[in-house]
C-alpha cells in the first residue's frame, strides 16, 4: 500500500513533465490550427468554409479515443506511421484545433457589425478594419472560452495514455498494474489531475485578466 | 444658395417590401433637419441610405452635387448604439482615422482628437476606455469621433435611445451646440421638446414615404394630417400619463 503510493509519486514525477509538454504544444498548435480554420470558415466562400465545417463538425462529432485509435492503429494502413507520442501530439492538437476553430468563428460572429460600419463609414480599408479593429474585438470577446478550452484539453492528455505515450496516466496506471492497488493509484491520479485542472484554470483565469486589461481597461 | 445634401427619389427595397417609396429632400448648408415617424417607418433606413450602408432600389443621393459613397468623408453618422471600439481609448477611438485614413502623423492626431473630445465636454476623459465612460460620455466620444473627420453632413440615429433618461441631457446639448455653430445635420429622435427646438425643417416619415415636411410649428402644432397627429398624440398621452 505505502509502497503503491510512494511509487504512484515517482510515476507521477516522470509522466509530469510529458503530460505538460504535449499539453503546452497542443495548445499552441491546435490555437493557431484552429485560428486559422475558424478564419477561413468565417471570412471565406462556402466551397472552402463547408469542406472545413464538414472536417470540424467530423472531429467533434467523434470519441477523442477512437480518433486517437484510428490515427495510431489505422493510420499505418494508409502509410501513416507515428511514434506514440508524435501521433498523440497530433492527435491532440487536431482534437483542440477544432474546438478552438469553433471559439474563434463565433468570435469573430459576435463582432457588432456597427462597429465595422463606423470603420467604413470613416473610411477605413476592409484590411485595416479587420486588423484594427475585427481582431481586438474578437480578442477580447473570446478569452474566456480559450482559456476554458485550454483546461478542458489538459484532462484529455490522460486519453493519450491508450495509445502509449508515457503521460501521467500510463505511468501511474503501470504502477496500479504492478501493484494490484488500482483503486490507491487512480486516486492519486484523480488528485493530480484536479490539481493540475485548478492550477490551469487559475493561470488561465490570470493571463485572460492581463490580456483583459491590456485591451479594454 | 444651392443645398448642401440633394435626395431625388430614394427608395429602398428589401426583397419585394418598399421600406422606402422615393423620397425627395433638399438640405441646405448648416440646415438642421428633425426627422420623425413610428416605428417601422423607414428612418433609420433614410440615414443608413444616405450614408451609403444600405443599398438603393432608385433615386439618388448627392453631397454637394457628387455621389457620395461610405467613406469618402462626406457623410458622418452617429448611432444608437455608440459603436465605439471597445479596446481603444477615447482619444484612439478618435484619432485611429485620422492616422490611418487621413494620413495624419501620430501626434498631430492625437492633438486633433483632444480638440475633438473638448468640442463635446470630454477633454479630461481622453485615456478611458469605453467600459470606464457613462453611455452618455461614450455617445459624446462617438460624436466627437465623427466631427474629427470634419463631414459636410452629420447623420444622428436616435443617438438618445439607448441611454438612461438622465443621460441624455448632456448628449442633446452637444447636439444642440454642434446644430449653432453651423453644422449640416439630420437627427431621428423620438424626443420631440428637443427636435422641436432644434430642427429647422422636421421631415414626418411613415410607411417609406415623406407623409408632410415643414418648420416645427406646422409639423407639430398646425399638421392636419391625421397620421401625424396620431403619431404625436401617443406621445402628448405619454407625457400627460406620466404627469398624472
Ligand atoms: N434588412 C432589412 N430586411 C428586411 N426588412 C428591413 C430591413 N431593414 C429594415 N427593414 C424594414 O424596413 C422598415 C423600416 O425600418 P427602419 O428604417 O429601421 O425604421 P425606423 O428606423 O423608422 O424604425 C421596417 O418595417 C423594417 O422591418
Ligand atoms: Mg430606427
Amino acid at each position: 500500500m505505502m509502497q503503491a503510493l510512494q511509487d504512484s509519486l515517482v510515476a507521477t514525477a516522470q509522466g509530469l513533465p510529458v503530460t505538460l509538454a504535449i499539453w503546452i504544444a497542443a495548445v499552441l498548435l491546435g490555437m493557431a490550427g484552429g485560428f486559422v480554420v475558424g478564419a477561413l470558415r468565417f471570412f471565406s466562400p462556402w466551397p472552402l468554409a463547408l469542406p472545413l465545417s464538414v472536417a470540424v463538425e467530423a472531429v467533434r462529432g467523434t470519441p477523442f479515443l477512437v480518433q486517437c485509435f484510428l490515427l495510431y492503429f489505422g493510420g499505418p494502413f494508409i502509410g501513416i506511421d507515428l511514434a506514440p507520442l508524435t501521433a498523440g501530439l497530433l492527435a491532440l492538437s487536431v482534437y483542440g484545433a477544432a474546438y478552438f476553430s469553433e471559439v474563434f468563428r463565433a468570435g469573430f460572429m459576435a463582432v457588432p457589425p456597427g462597429q465595422l460600419e463606423v470603420a467604413r463609414m470613416l473610411g477605413l480599408s476592409r484590411f485595416q478594419a479587420v486588423l484594427r479593429i475585427m481582431l481586438p474585438v474578437m480578442a477580447l470577446g473570446v478569452l474566456p472560452s480559450l482559456a476554458n478550452l485550454c483546461v478542458i484539453l489538459i484532462k484529455e492528455t490522460a486519453v493519450l495514455s491508450i495509445i502509449t505515450v508515457p503521460e501521467l496516466t500510463f505511468r501511474v496506471q503501470g504502477v496500479g498494474t504492478a501493484t494490484f492497488a488500482f483503486a490507491e493509484t487512480m486516486l492519486v491520479l484523480a488528485l493530480v489531475y484536479w490539481a493540475l485542472a485548478e492550477l490551469t484554470a487559475w493561470g488561465a483565469r490570470a493571463a485572460e485578466r492581463r490580456i483583459e486589461r491590456a485591451l479594454a481597461a | 444658395m444651392s443645398p448642401i445634401l440633394q435626395l431625388r427619389g430614394l427608395q429602398r427595397r428589401v426583397g419585394s417590401t418598399e421600406i422606402l417609396r422615393g423620397i425627395d429632400l433638399d438640405v441646405m448648408p448648416g440646415e438642421v433637419i428633425g426627422v420623425i415617424g413610428p416605428s417601422g417607418s423607414g428612418k433609420s433606413s433614410l440615414l443608413r441610405c444616405i450614408a451609403g450602408l444600405d443599398e438603393i432600389a432608385g433615386g439618388s443621393v448627392q453631397v454637394e452635387g457628387r455621389a457620395t459613397q461610405p467613406g469618402d468623408g462626406a457623410i458622418g453618422m452617429v448611432f444608437q448604439q455608440f459603436n465605439l471600439w471597445p479596446h481603444l481609448s477615447a482619444r484612439d477611438n478618435v484619432s485611429l482615422a485620422l492616422r490611418l485614413v487621413r494620413k495624419m502623423p501620430a501626434a498631430a492626431a492625437a492633438e486633433k482628437a483632444e480638440a475633438a473630445l473638448a468640442q463635446v465636454g470630454l477633454g479630461a476623459l481622453a485615456a478611458r476606455k469605453p467600459a470606464a465612460l457613462s453611455g452618455g460620455q461614450q455617445q459624446r466620444v462617438a460624436i466627437a469621433r465623427s466631427l474629427a473627420m470634419e463631414p459636410r453632413v452629420l447623420l444622428f440615429d436616435e443617438p438618445t435611445a439607448a441611454l438612461d433618461p438622465e443621460l441624455t441631457t448632456e448628449v442633446l446639448d452637444v447636439i444642440r451646440n454642434l446644430a449653432a455653430s453651423g453644422t449640416t445635420m439630420l437627427v431621428v429622435s423620438h424626443e420631440m421638446g428637443f427636435v422641436a427646438g432644434l430642427a429647422h425643417r422636421v421631415v414626418f416619415l411613415d410607411h417609406g414615404q415623406m407623409v408632410q415636411t415643414g418648420t416645427p410649428q406646422v409639423i407639430f402644432s398646425e399638421a392636419a394630417e391625421p397620421r401625424i397627429r396620431s403619431f404625436l398624440q401617443t406621445y402628448l398621452s405619454r407625457v400627460a400619463w406620466v404627469q398624472g
